[in-house]
Order: C-alpha cells, then sequence, then structure tokens
C-alpha cells in the first residue's frame, strides 16, 4: 500500500462523512469532526484490508475504533449523543454491494437470465456481505457506547 | 421530535424520562413504536397516559442537540411545565438548517468520494458529483412537497442513475456502471441501518424490526429506480 492510496482512501473518507454530514444538519463546528471520524474509519478499514482481513472483520474493527474516539473526545466535541460515530462510519456502509444485489435478484426475475446459477450466487453473495458488513458497522459502534454507559451507570 | 430527528429507542428513552422527571414525575414508562409513542407518566398516586404520532423519520442534529440542551435545563428545574411545552413547540421552527443548494454539492461530493473509494475513475467521478447532487436537490424538492418518501427514492434513483450514465459517458469515464451505482449511494438509509441494531440491542426488537422493513424497503425502491435507469442507459447503449 503506497501512502497515496491511504491518504486517497482517508480524505475519500472524510469528504463522503463531512457531505453526509450537511446533509444530517450537523452544525457547522462540528462538520470537521465529521470529516475527522469519516478519515479515521477509511484510514483504519484501509490499513486493516491490506494486511488481509476480510471486508466485515476491517469494518467492525474500524467501526470500534471510530466508536472508541468518539466518546473518548465527546468532552471536546460537547456532542451528547451519538451522531458523530454514525456519521464517520456512514462511508463504510455498503450500499453500491446492497444495489448490485438487488439488480441482481431482480435480474433473475426476468425470462432472459443468461448464467442464472452465476447470478444467483452473486446476488446472494452481495446479499451475505451486506448484511454482514452493516451488522459489524453497528455492533463495532454499540461496542464502545455500552462499555461506557455501563461505566457511568456504576 | 427526537424521533423525527433520527435518535435511537435508548435516547428517546433517556430523553423523556429526563423531562418527566425533571417537570416532577416520580415514575416515566415509554412504548417506543415506529409510527407512535406512548408514555405514562405516574406522580404520587395519579398517573396519565399519553399517544403521540411521530411525524416523517429523518436525520437532524441540530435539533437532536437542542432537545438534549432543553432537557437539561428542565433537569436542573429551570423551568415550568407551560415554557417548556412553549420551547418545545419553538424549537423545529428556532433550528437552523442548511440551505438545499449546499445539501446538494455537499451530497455530490459525499458520492464522488464514495465514487472513488468504489474504483470510479476522476472523469466519472465529476459526473457523480453532478448527478449526486441534483438528485439531492430534486429530492429535497420533493419530500419539501409531502411526496411519499419511497416514490420520492425511487424517481430519484432513476434521475441520477440516468445522469450518472449520460454524464460518465460524456465525460468519458471508463467506470460507467460504477459511477451509475455511485450517483444513487445518497439515497442508502445509512443511519436507521445502524440504529436497526442499536435499538435491538437496546432490547427493543419491534421498533428495530420497523426500521429494518422500512431499510429494505428503501433498497428495494433504489434498486427499481436504478434497475430503470440502466434499462434507458442500455438503450441508449451507453452500457
Amino acid at each position: 500500500m503506497t501512502l497515496t492510496f491511504f491518504l486517497h482512501q482517508a480524505a475519500c473518507g472524510a469528504i463522503a462523512a463531512a457531505g453526509f454530514g450537511v446533509l444530517f444538519n450537523v452544525a457547522r463546528r462540528l462538520l470537521p469532526w465529521c470529516a475527522a471520524t469519516g478519515a479515521l474509519a477509511l484510514a483504519a478499514r484501509t490499513c486493516l484490508l491490506e494486511v488481509g482481513w476480510s471486508l466485515e472483520a476491517a469494518s467492525f474493527a474500524a467501526a470500534v475504533t471510530v466508536g472508541a474516539a468518539v466518546q473518548l473526545l465527546r468532552r471536546r466535541t460537547g456532542v451528547f449523543r451519538d451522531l458523530l460515530d454514525v456519521t464517520g462510519c456512514i462511508p463504510m456502509v455498503p450500499g453500491s454491494f446492497a444495489a448490485k444485489a438487488l439488480i441482481g435478484l431482480f435480474a433473475l426475475t426476468t425470462s432472459k437470465v443468461a448464467n442464472e446459477q452465476e447470478t444467483l450466487i452473486t446476488a446472494t453473495q452481495y446479499t451475505l456481505r451486506v448484511i454482514v458488513t452493516i451488522g459489524a458497522i453497528g455492533t463495532g459502534l454499540a461496542i464502545p457506547t455500552y462499555l461506557v454507559r455501563r461505566r457511568q451507570k456504576a | 421530535m427526537l424521533m423525527e430527528a433520527g435518535a435511537s429507542a435508548s435516547s428517546i428513552e433517556e430523553l423523556a424520562e429526563t423531562v418527566a422527571r425533571g417537570l416532577g414525575a416520580d415514575r416515566v414508562d415509554l412504548r417506543i413504536g415506529y409510527a407512535s409513542l406512548a408514555v405514562t407518566i405516574g406522580c404520587g398516586n395519579s398517573g396519565a397516559t399519553l399517544m403521540r404520532k411521530v411525524g416523517p423519520l429523518g436525520v437532524n442534529q441540530q435539533l437532536d442537540q437542542r432537545l438534549w440542551r432543553l432537557a437539561g435545563r428542565v433537569a436542573l428545574r429551570e423551568l415550568t411545565a407551560e415554557q417548556t411545552g412553549a420551547a418545545l413547540a419553538r424549537l423545529p421552527g428556532e433550528t437552523p438548517n442548511h440551505p438545499l443548494w449546499l445539501k446538494a454539492l455537499s451530497v455530490g461530493l459525499a458520492c464522488a468520494a464514495f465514487g472513488r473509494l468504489l474504483g470510479v475513475d476522476w472523469a466519472g467521478g465529476g459526473a457523480v458529483f453532478a448527478a449526486a447532487a441534483a438528485g439531492q436537490y430534486v429530492r429535497g424538492k420533493m419530500l419539501h412537497r409531502k411526496m411519499n418518501p419511497f416514490l420520492c427514492t425511487a424517481l430519484v434513483a432513476l434521475l441520477s442513475s440516468v445522469l450518472g450514465g449520460v454524464f460518465g459517458a460524456w465525460a468519458g469515464t471508463a467506470t460507467l456502471t460504477t459511477a451509475a451505482i455511485a450517483s444513487i449511494l445518497l439515497l442508502v438509509p445509512g443511519v436507521p441501518a445502524v440504529n436497526v441494531q442499536s435499538d435491538i440491542l437496546d432490547g427493543r426488537p419491534t421498533l428495530g424490526s420497523a426500521r429494518a422493513v422500512t431499510v429494505v424497503m428503501h433498497l428495494i425502491f433504489i434498486a427499481a429506480g436504478l434497475w430503470i435507469g440502466r434499462a434507458f442507459l442500455t438503450w441508449w447503449q451507453l452500457v
């Protein structure tokens, strides 16, 4: 992995997270934090993918990293709830897999399907990867939040 | 209001309890549904149960933050019930919202970045930016006119994928299919998809399941729009 590729991935994560932050009506002073969490998520995921982790495992670990970072920086950002971590993880949501999975499933419903078995297997693989990756992101984000909440209650 | 701002069930329960106890309630029991909320407030030997319809769900961080600030003031007993009600009624109007053009440009940039992450080349990135920005602008206008969100999703998916394909072909991208897909990523319901799990982990499987069904329905409508868009692009011999 070259440094340029790593920086490219992190920059794209930052732009995607900040862009969605504007859509989610995040306050202007918090948009740099959105960008930072997006960059952190993509940087962590890229590093782990490069060392041979699967997309699902890398997304899980990146989500845990972002969740933990947001909990640590909570006082500094002044955010009461868990929006920064979710926004930061948005660039990792496998939207293109979801679209490809559904298109594949749609294709199976038509009468003219070339390679039925291949289309079915590909669509099923994409569907499973979407479910597992979103599950990994959600679980990864939840772990630091629940640990902090438990500590606050104790 | 917090539900409409995209909060998870645990946040809604915590805020409702903070406000109710700040106003003098002894006990608070909340039932959170996808389209309605029911709360029973107990004070001494008396109690009251109220049910409230939930409006269209979205994500609004500034509204969420202001609700928490207000709840903090109520918890400190700075406000009476009447003052709290009046402040709550004013809150949606007082909360600043980014203008639609800024949202459209930001979403365009975000989708172009998504496209780059998916392997779209630079020429395709420009096409994704323009198509996604146009899609977000039209989506904002449609939602402002209270159009059905699922129908809006399908129409925007169709529009953005066609524009992504046409602009991509015009720009000479070598990754036209991926560019068309990246143009519709603004529609993927990421926050609700993550909330599904937090709701289920918080012991609210009914709400989590309802959210999951909505997420799946959105994805189906996105795919339908994209499917029709691809048919147009194939017909025009662009893919």
